[in-house]
């Protein structure tokens, strides 16, 4: 899951940085309006969170572009407004949610699964067969044996368990699993592809990532 | 007369009552209780005119009738016994002995108004002759009065006017006093039927003035009303609406110009607490938001040891940061409030400017940014040396905060034709010419993201102004964008 974070504040910036890849997201900063928008349009998100007052083009005006730009992206306010019409006047512009500054990183975290849950309506817990993925715990099971991976293996794994039945292509996973600062050398994927198999081969789930030849891979619930 | 309107009612003793009749009521009160005292007195003038009138007129006829009945009397003929009630003018003695032989029916013929009634009373109050058409009855008498007497009486059911002559003998003494009188039914008639009418006439004069009074009153303060209903419409929440202004250029004009410009101060008021308020909660939940976040990320997981030292260090900077907004933000609410006053003293304005330069000296270093300094070695002024030294602060800081590593700052200091000009140029971004009006004012940023990387957080300016509005010094600021800023300082030379 990628996550872009547009944020002047650097304390701010950075804390959201560090703990959300710590919660195996990745990760993208931009610094004001301008160059946040830019990202927002040019690369596939998986989540925006917007600080309100930054430089250049407010949050509000970059919420408004992005959804112009036909990008239904979920996307966060961060502000420390707390009058009422400045709320409803965020989430009027396009925000699906918004959260007040100071606020716990738990509550985020939690406010950011809530977005991305939006299209699985089985909650957090993801399947695909025996295997079954817990994004709040980051922990994997095949039936009832628990499968320890690392943050990248989970990261990719949970990419393609969310998008099961689809093939999911090589440049989709660079975007979603490796953050901005990731050169294009998509043979990354091949080797953790790799580990995965074997860590899910030898809990007894099988083969369960296809290789589409030439596109990427796919997960199958059969 | 108490007429209530409608909230009238609510309220209880006569005096809160009168206070609270509506302004229309009102008008027509008072109007209507001056109307009814002028008019009570046109009538009673008038009755009183017209009844004197009437009676004077048949008080001379009486003078008449006694005047000729007394030069009738034969002269040489003392003694009441021989006087002669008769008027040769137009009496013969035939006519007087056959009025004499008129029965005695007890009612007098009296319709006539040539009739008069005639009655001789001794001094000492005896009847002594009367005319024969009284019939029996007798005109009242008053003894003991030596001038004459016209009064209303009755010649027994008639009303008549009377007068009472005394008849002095050759001696001067009274001898006795004759009385004649004439009916005055027609006139009495007529003047209670006058009385009558004002009487009637009266209230229903006022009271219908009184409507109507109160009808115009409504009438003419109906636009007062318009005026007091879009006010009432003006809350908290549609602080933007105006009162319509009437075509009129009259008063009421004027107070709905004036009640729209309270408004607009009012509404001015409002945002500017609007923004302050919204601006203080972001200048003080940013940096918390920063703090409580990356202390929290921090304890989620175990660390490395620099790890931790690094982010403690970084939240100890943001304390720091909090630490300095809150001062300054007690500071100015403590100007504001307590009515702070300076503590004025001769200081060397001079010392202190090279003081403050030496003070930013490590900051200024940073930035690669010269401050440099012109004036003369030592100069006097009266001002607070404390004051002084937090504004020289501010604005070099600002200056420095604000300008491109390598440019320069120049502070001169120079006297004028009775004052001190004190300047605080810089090679910055400059304040567009827009917002130049409203940077004194408090947590005002001209960046509007109220970015931090400068470290500023809006209060400084707002700490110089006030600081120089306690010591009568006058702030001015010129600026063009990205080519700088001058602030200037006048400083009162007493």
């Amino acid at each position: 899951m990628r996550i872009l974070v547009i944020e002047d504040e650097p304390g701010i910036a950075r804390f959201l940085k560090d703990g959300l890849e710590e919660e195996y997201f990745a990760v993208d900063l931009a610094f004001d309006g301008k160059s946040g928008l830019d990202m927002a349009i040019l690369n596939e998100y998986d989540l925006l969170i917007v600080d309100w007052m930054i430089p250049g083009i407010s949050g509000i005006e970059v919420c408004r572009q992005v959804r112009k730009a036909g990008i239904d992206v979920p996307l966060i306010f961060l502000t420390a407004k707390d009058a009422i019409e400045d709320i409803v006047f965020g989430l009027d512009a396009g925000a699906s949610d918004y959260i007040r500054k100071p606020f716990a990183f738990e509550e985020l975290l939690a406010r950011i699964r809530v977005q991305l849950r939006r299209n699985s309506p089985a909650g957090d817990q993801l399947t695909a067969g025996k295997l079954s993925v817990n994004p709040v715990t980051h922990q994997v099971f095949c039936g009832t044996g628990e499968i320890m991976l690392t943050p990248k293996e989970f990261s990719l794994l949970e990419y393609l368990v969310r998008n099961k039945e689809k093939v999911c292509t090589r440049s989709r996973i660079i975007e979603h699993v490796w953050d901005i600062h990731f050169d294009s050398d998509t043979s990354v994927i091949d080797v953790y592809i790799n580990f995965l198999r074997k860590k899910l081969d030898h809990a007894g789930c099988g083969n369960i990532i296809q290789t589409i030849r030439g596109v990427g891979y796919i997960i199958r619930e059969s | 007369m108490k007429k209530n309107s409608g909230f009238v009612r609510e309220h209880a003793g006569s005096v809160q009552e009168k206070l609270s009749l509506s302004l229309r009521s009102r008008i027509a009160l008072y109007y209507t209780i001056a109307t009814a005292i002028l008019l009570a007195l046109v009538f009673t003038l008038v009755f009183f005119t017209v009844e004197r009138v009437v009676y004077s007129h048949f008080d001379d006829e009486l003078d008449r009738e006694v005047s000729e009945i007394i030069r009738a009397q034969p002269p040489g003929t003392p003694g009441l016994r021989h006087f002669n009630l008769s008027d040769d003018d137009h009496r013969t003695d035939e006519a007087d002995d056959h009025e004499h032989r008129k029965p005695h029916d007890g009612k007098v013929k009296g319709e006539d108004d040539d009739e008069e009634f005639l009655q001789l009373v001794g001094s000492e109050g005896k009847i002594i002759a009367r005319s024969a058409n009284l019939a029996g009855n007798t005109l009242a008498f008053q003894s003991g009065r030596k001038e004459k007497r016209y009064h209303l009486a009755a010649a027994g059911r008639i009303a008549v006017r009377q007068v009472q002559v005394p008849l002095t003998g050759t001696d001067g003494k009274i001898e006795g006093y004759l009385l004649a009188a004439v009916p005055v039914r027609d006139a009495v008639t007529i003047l209670g039927d006058l009385k009558q009418v004002l009487l009637v006439s009266y209230p229903a004069i006022i009271l219908t003035l009184f409507i109507l009074t109160r009808v115009i009153a409504g009438r003419s303060i109906r636009p007062v009303e318009e005026v007091i209903a879009a006010a009432e419409k003006i809350t908290r929440e549609n602080l933007d609406s105006r009162i319509p202004l009437p075509r009129n250029h009259d008063e009421l004009r004027r107070l709905s110009v004036t009640i729209n410009s309270l408004l607009e101060r009012l509404q001015d008021a409002f945002q500017r607490e609007k923004q302050f308020t919204s601006d203080a909660s972001h200048e003080l939940k940013t940096p918390l938001a920063s703090l409580k976040g990356t202390l929290e990320v921090l304890v989620r997981k175990p660390r490395e040891r620099e790890h931790y030292e690094e982010r403690i260090l970084f939240c100890l900077k943001e304390l720091d940061r909090m630490t300095r907004l809150i001062d300054q933000l007690l500071m100015l609410t403590r100007f504001e409030s307590s009515g702070m006053t300076a503590l004025m003293e001769p200081v060397d304005i001079a010392l202190h400017i090279r003081e403050a330069i030496a003070r930013m000296h490590s900051d200024a270093g940073r930035k690669n940014i010269p401050i440099s300094f012109e004036g003369p070695q030592s100069c006097m002024v009266s001002a607070d040396p404390a004051m002084l030294d937090m504004i020289f602060e501010n604005i070099l800081s600002n200056a420095l905060k604000y300008s491109p590593p390598e440019s320069t700052v120049a502070v001169t200091l120079s006297g004028g034709s009775g004052s001190l000009l004190c300047t605080f140029a810089d090679n910055g971004m400059g304040i567009p010419e827009e917002k130049l009006s409203r940077i004194f004012e408090r947590f005002y940023r001209v960046d509007e993201s109220r970015s931090s990387g400068t470290g500023g957080s809006g209060l400084g300016l707002a700490i110089v102004k006030k600081l120089a509005d306690l010591q009568h010094i006058t702030v001015s600021v010129r600026s063009r964008t990205d080519c700088g800023t001058m602030v200037e300082l006048r400083f009162p030379v007493t």
